[in-house]
């Protein structure tokens, strides 16, 4: 007896692999072209065109330098300027920047005008793809002349030898070549276009808040794998690898801000409305305290602009207002008043309000308990050169106290959000303040 | 209206980062987060037992000091978290206040006894220092009575022990430097771990003068080459 002769391997492949193989051509085909196609992948080879480097263009790049803050993740704490080797703490591991100085050998002495443009427009640099930390994402909204005006500024910059630490990401992450996979599902290109129903100025806005000032980076809300969700860019959110939360940017959730305020908070770090504390104080420090008053005013019109966006529901709490009473209000008035008033109206551009802040009554209110637990300081900058702080508390007082502090400010006057409980501050005081 | 207009305008005409006229009260009130450790002029906190009162120390130590926290230098995260987005111009500001501040008498707890044997031995070093391992005294720079010396070495005397030991720690283990050369990282290099906490223990009994200032900057060369110790400039404080 034979057994029942069933088909051939080959035919089995023939009538099965042949198909699976097509269709999984024609998915990888499709998201490679989603990602920016097979061009976004070939870096430009050597070319000998020089950026033009008169003292306008070196002006321009290096005012864009600074909104973009390059020095900022590109410097060490104390180290020489551009010379990369900051750490990013991740979920996947820690990473550095690297070195921008035009040393040739770990730097970018070697790299083209048109290296550096494909390299903001696409992520993929000289020495292959780069990973999301860096803010491809906004940087491809740069025009080439100003990608050229930035790299023209940074050739200028003194040459310093010596490579950041070797990265310390996990699994897959630590493998370069995945980010090709990476940017196949969750990277997707699109392209600003100047918007003739609006202004002059409310574009330029745009082009900067979307660009080259990467606003998103931080104010985004982050999905798989670490990606900013385009379609979320503005939500806000816990900002990645650091206990603070950024808060969403659109007309509703800037609702209290007038244009100027908004401007001029950008520029110096204060407004009536708050003070620029955490990362926000290193962005306004480094960064757009070098703004324009035209482009600061720019990015205020744009921002105000924004349609509002759902939040993520907040998980039901009770209401801190059910916690005020005459111990909290004993608290409050002893150690709070002096500054942010007993009304919680504080004193403009010096001591932040408290009453109707979204800081102090946000659905996370880590922000709010960081700056209870450690205190604050808005960063120095030309129109605030003196700033006032905010002095920590941690250790001065029971956590019951601060508890009833935190909870009386979240229930008081407007102020109506949900009660603090002992575990989230317990939480709060673990938090890395570096 | 009109005044705030011209105040406002008055604002702008500063040269960028100019910093205005600002009397001791109003130094204090801009600096309530220091005062939360080290007391509203500097003096000390009660109860901030481990944590160095400010007043009366030179400038110019103050300035490097807060240089050092806020560019990796010295580390402690929460002077780190507070300050590092200051620039020079304040710090400096910052430095000359608490500098201007009259000394203090630590309020601080006494220090552990000390056995007369060890107290001996601590009082040698810190005074005469030890020619055969080529360690000078302490009050060859820090001055006779550990009152401290413009522009940049700070006073001794009276310091918290836990305070002293952990920076004098923090050399030897690395965790601390100063702008280099760092002349207390080659002293703190021929200590040992037992004499650390001798001298600490004595220098925190030591209690100064209640009108206690730093000596004027020495003419002859001090006797280690110190990066920190050298000048300071209250506009901009120094360059590293």
């Amino acid at each position: 007896m034979s057994a029942p002769k069933g088909p051939s391997l080959a035919t089995l492949l023939m009538a099965f692999g042949f198909p699976l193989f097509v269709l999984l051509a024609v998915v990888t085909g499709f998201l490679i072209a989603e990602q920016g196609g097979l061009a976004a992948l070939s870096v430009p080879d050597e070319d000998a065109e020089t950026p033009s480097a008169d003292a306008a263009t070196l002006a321009r790049g290096e005012y864009l330098a600074r909104l973009g803050d390059c020095a900022a993740c590109h410097t060490a704490r104390g180290g020489k300027p551009l010379a990369g080797g900051r750490a990013f703490r991740t979920p996947w591991g820690t990473l550095y920047s690297s070195n921008l100085t035009p040393d040739p050998e770990h730097g970018i002495g070697r790299w083209t005008a048109a290296q550096f443009r494909h390299a903001l427009a696409h992520g993929v640099g000289r020495s292959g793809l780069l990973y999301p930390a860096f803010p491809f994402e906004s940087f491809q909204h740069l025009s080439a002349d100003d990608a050229d005006a930035i790299f023209a500024w940074l050739r200028q910059q003194p040459e310093v030898a010596g490579a950041p630490p070797e990265n310390t990401l996990e699994g897959l992450a630590g493998w370069r070549p995945a980010l090709i996979g990476w940017r196949m599902l969750l990277h997707r290109p699109w392209a600003l276009r100047f918007d003739d129903a609006r202004g002059e100025a409310w574009n330029r806005g745009r082009y900067l808040v979307e660009g080259i000032a990467h606003c998103a980076m931080c104010h985004g809300e982050r999905g798989r794998l670490g990606a900013l969700d385009r379609s979320r860019r503005f939500v806000g959110g816990r900002i990645l690898g650091q206990g603070w939360v950024a808060p969403p940017l659109d007309r509703e959730s800037l609702a209290h801000w007038s244009r100027d305020d908004l401007a001029g908070y950008l520029r110096t770090g204060v407004a009536p409305q708050a003070s620029a504390y955490g990362p926000m104080a290193e962005v306004v420090g480094s960064s757009l305290r070098h703004l324009t008053e035209s482009d600061a005013r720019a990015i205020a019109e744009y921002l105000l602009s924004l349609p509002p966006l759902p939040q993520r529901p907040a998980p039901p709490a009770r209401p801190a207002r059910q916690t005020v009473g005459p111990a909290s209000t004993a608290l409050y008035e002893k150690h709070c008043a002096d500054c942010h008033g007993r009304d919680g109206r504080g004193r403009a551009r010096v001591y932040p309000p408290l009453d109707g802040n979204p800081q102090v009554v946000a659905s996370d209110p880590v922000n709010l308990m960081r700056v209870v637990l450690f205190g604050a300081a808005p960063p120095t900058t030309p129109g605030n050169p003196a700033p006032h702080t905010m002095p920590p508390f941690a250790d001065r007082m029971p956590e019951a106290d601060l508890l009833a502090i935190l909870n009386h400010v979240r229930g008081s006057w407007n102020n109506d959000a949900g009660e603090i409980p002992p575990y989230q501050l317990r939480q709060a005081r673990a938090l890395p303040l570096e | 209206m009109r005044l705030f207009a011209l105040l406002a305008l008055m604002a702008f005409a500063l040269p960028a980062g100019a910093l205005p006229d600002l009397d001791d009260e109003a130094m204090a009130e801009r600096l309530a987060a220091c005062a939360a450790c080290h007391g509203p002029r500097g003096e000390g906190a009660p109860g901030s037992e481990y944590y160095p009162h400010l007043a009366g120390k030179p400038a110019g130590y103050l300035f490097a000091q807060m240089q050092g926290f806020r560019d990796g230098r010295r580390h402690y995260p929460q002077m780190v978290y507070l300050m590092r987005n200051w620039d020079d111009a304040w710090l400096a500001r910052i430095a000359s206040f608490f500098a201007a501040q009259p000394g203090v008498v630590p309020r601080h707890a006494p220090p552990p006894v000390q056995s007369a044997a060890d107290r001996s031995r601590a009082e040698t070093l810190v005074h005469e220092g030890d020619r055969g391992r080529e360690l000078p005294a302490c009050a060859s720079c820090h001055g006779p009575q550990l009152q401290g010396r413009e522009p940049g070495v700070p006073a001794l005397a009276g310091l918290p022990t836990d305070y002293l030991i952990a920076q004098l720690g923090g050399w030897m283990t690395g965790a601390r430097h100063s702008i280099e050369p760092d002349c207390m990282a080659r002293v703190v290099a021929r200590l040992d771990p037992a004499e650390v906490r001798r001298i600490a223990t004595y220098l925190a009994g030591l209690v100064p003068e209640p009108d206690s200032r730093p000596l004027e900057a020495s003419a002859e060369p001090l006797p280690l080459d110190c990066g920190g110790a050298t000048r300071f400039d209250p506009a901009r404080g120094v360059a590293p």
